[in-house]
């Protein structure tokens, strides 16, 4: 199981990935020339880059690099000093706030602590994100079944998340972000407390998402996962972004991330071919 | 528009919270009742010095003594004359000898007294009442300048210090009554919106994944303003049950004593209910326009 697989859908032309672009038509996320300031402290500077609808791309840099900030623009839970951030064809800058809970509506969103309801079933968390709003009943008990099936997770429906795994409980929390067919997903640091294995089958989890055609914005300063990672790479530094780079060449096809840590290059070898995927997990 | 789905995750969420929050509720209730108490209580004592002040008031007249050495037919032109002045309600003639019987039965056992006189010292007068709207310090000071001028009078009375006294005190105490009125009400807004803040923090997780899957601030809200508005509906009650019975039990002992009709025992309630509300309402306001924490 590598972090690498080729892409289940239609992508642009590595020209619109280029550090530098400015927003298209194509684009699902668009960021031109972006500031953002947060009392005085500068925490982005001219970002400009834009993603496509369905791209799976991974965000990386160190802690404090900026790289919640750009998710925090995307989900318009910050709001740009300078430039235009354009989410689904909605501007930043001329968007009615009392909309955003409509563009979050299409946006899921992966977190490294989970943000689990501590005192509710599993089936009851991903239940939330559809009855606040306002999916039918008879509906949402159908569309928990189905993702909950989708993560692995349906014969553990009745559990509360302290008795589940971290890597289960992360399950559920993209469980919960997928339910409602977001167009996005923005997963932060989503492997951060998880050891290699589980990481793995977290990252394995959400290209399944993207395989239904969901863009996939994913955030990690973890070197070893951006190594193995095979599609396209941003990188952020002092609020900047260094790079943009679309990993046309897998930098490494032949270990996976548990591999790669765990297991000699000559060991790692054989083992590293990757299943044949199922089908998207989403569509 | 909720679904039914909704309505019902508003309507459970919206009672949990008194079975999740024991303690803090109990407390937000008291205080709440404890707030509208004091409120109650200063406005009854206030409505009662009123009463007081309106029966003090009925009792404000003038007693225009005339001069003896007079012919009784230019006595008799002041009736109309005083009729004419502002506020005059009536004017009663009272003659001399009609005061002395008056004093006579005043005096009781030390009426021999009397005899020892060898004429009626008491002039006749004219006792003057004012209309309702009239009997105010100020006006009834005004006739009385006026008829201290003319030259048939020799003397006027009236229990002006008691009733300067009485304004005097009614005034302050409802200034008093104000300004701790308002204080008790921030002081109960301050504590409500505290409260609902302590509930919201432990509530902190919920609030959050609600913002992130798309959920409005009013549909946030919601469950929040009911909670207050069902610990101000039970605050009032209470506070208004203890007030009705105090109230019941004064009644008896005190005679003319004012109490709060059913319709503004239910206002205070109501009131109490806006207080909830208004705390929820506060302290939701500004912990929804935070960040998400994205």
């Amino acid at each position: 199981m590598a972090t690498q697989r080729p892409p289940a859908n239609p992508r642009p032309g590595p020209e619109a990935w280029s550090s530098g672009s400015t927003p298209d038509g194509r684009a699902i996320i668009s960021f031109h020339h972006v500031d953002l300031e947060y009392e005085d402290q500068k925490a982005l500077a001219d970002v400009t880059f834009s993603i496509a609808n369905g791209e799976f791309v991974c965000l990386t840099g160190p802690s404090g690099a900026g790289k919640s900030s750009i998710l925090r623009l995307v989900a318009m839970d910050a709001f740009p000093t300078k430039g235009q951030v354009i989410v689904r064809g909605m501007p930043a800058t001329r968007m009615n706030r009392g909309r955003v809970p409509q563009l979050r509506r299409e946006i899921g969103f992966v977190f490294q602590d989970f943000r689990l309801l501590e005192d509710r079933s599993v089936e009851q968390n991903v239940a939330f994100a559809q009855l606040v709003v306002g999916v039918p009943h008879l509906q949402i008990l159908q569309n928990v079944m189905r993702v909950l099936t989708q993560v692995g997770l349906y014969d553990k429906r009745h559990r509360l998340p302290r008795q589940l795994s971290g890597g289960e409980q992360q399950r559920v929390a993209i469980a919960r972000a997928m339910v409602n067919s977001p167009k996005i997903l923005l997963a932060d640091e989503p492997t951060g407390n998880l050891d290699p294995v589980t990481a793995q089958e977290i990252i394995d989890l959400l290209f399944r998402v993207n395989d239904s055609g969901t863009c996939v914005l994913f955030s990690t300063h973890d070197h070893e996962i951006v190594k193995t990672f095979g599609q396209r790479v941003l990188v952020v530094d002092g609020g900047r972004l260094l790079s943009d780079e679309r990993r046309r060449v897998p930098v490494d096809r032949s270990a996976s991330l548990v591999d790669h840590m765990y297991r000699a290059p000559a060991e790692a070898a054989p083992t590293a071919q990757r299943p044949a995927r199922r089908e998207p997990a989403h569509a | 528009m909720l679904n039914r789905a909704q309505v019902n995750y508003l309507a459970r969420e919206s009672l949990a919270g008194f079975s999740r929050r024991k303690l803090t509720t109990g407390v937000t209730i008291l205080i709440m009742a404890s707030a509208l108490l004091v409120l109650a209580v200063l406005t009854l004592v206030t409505l009662n010095l009123g009463t007081l002040l309106e029966t003090a008031r009925g009792g404000l007249d003038l007693r225009v003594y005339l001069r003896d050495d007079l012919p009784t037919e230019r006595l008799a032109e002041l009736r109309p004359r005083l009729l004419a002045l502002p506020g005059v309600q009536q004017v009663q003639w009272i003659d001399a000898e009609a005061a002395l019987a008056e004093f006579r039965q005043q005096l009781g056992e030390d009426e021999p007294l009397l005899d020892l006189l060898d004429r009626n010292p008491l002039p006749s007068s004219y006792h003057v009442t004012f209309t309702p709207a009239a009997r105010t310090p100020d006006a009834v000071r005004a006739v009385r300048d006026e008829v201290t001028r003319w030259d048939e009078v020799s003397e006027i009375l009236f229990n002006q210090d008691w009733v300067d006294a009485l304004e005097r005190w009614t005034f302050r105490f409802q200034m008093a009554s104000l300004v701790a009125g308002l204080i008790v009400f921030l002081a109960a807004i301050f504590v409500i919106s505290n409260t609902v803040k302590l509930t919201i923090a432990s509530s902190a997780r919920i609030i959050q994944v609600q913002k992130l899957v798309g959920a409005t601030n009013a549909f946030i809200r919601t469950p929040f303003l009911c909670e207050g508005a069902v610990q101000g509906l039970l605050a009032g009650i209470l506070a208004m049950g203890l007030l009705a019975i105090a109230g019941r039990v004064l009644g008896r002992s005190l005679g003319g004593f004012v109490f709060f009709s059913p319709a503004q025992l239910m206002g205070f309630v109501m009131f109490c209910v806006t207080l909830g509300l208004a705390g929820s309402w506060a302290a939701m306001r500004k912990y929804l326009t935070l960040r998400s924490d994205i």
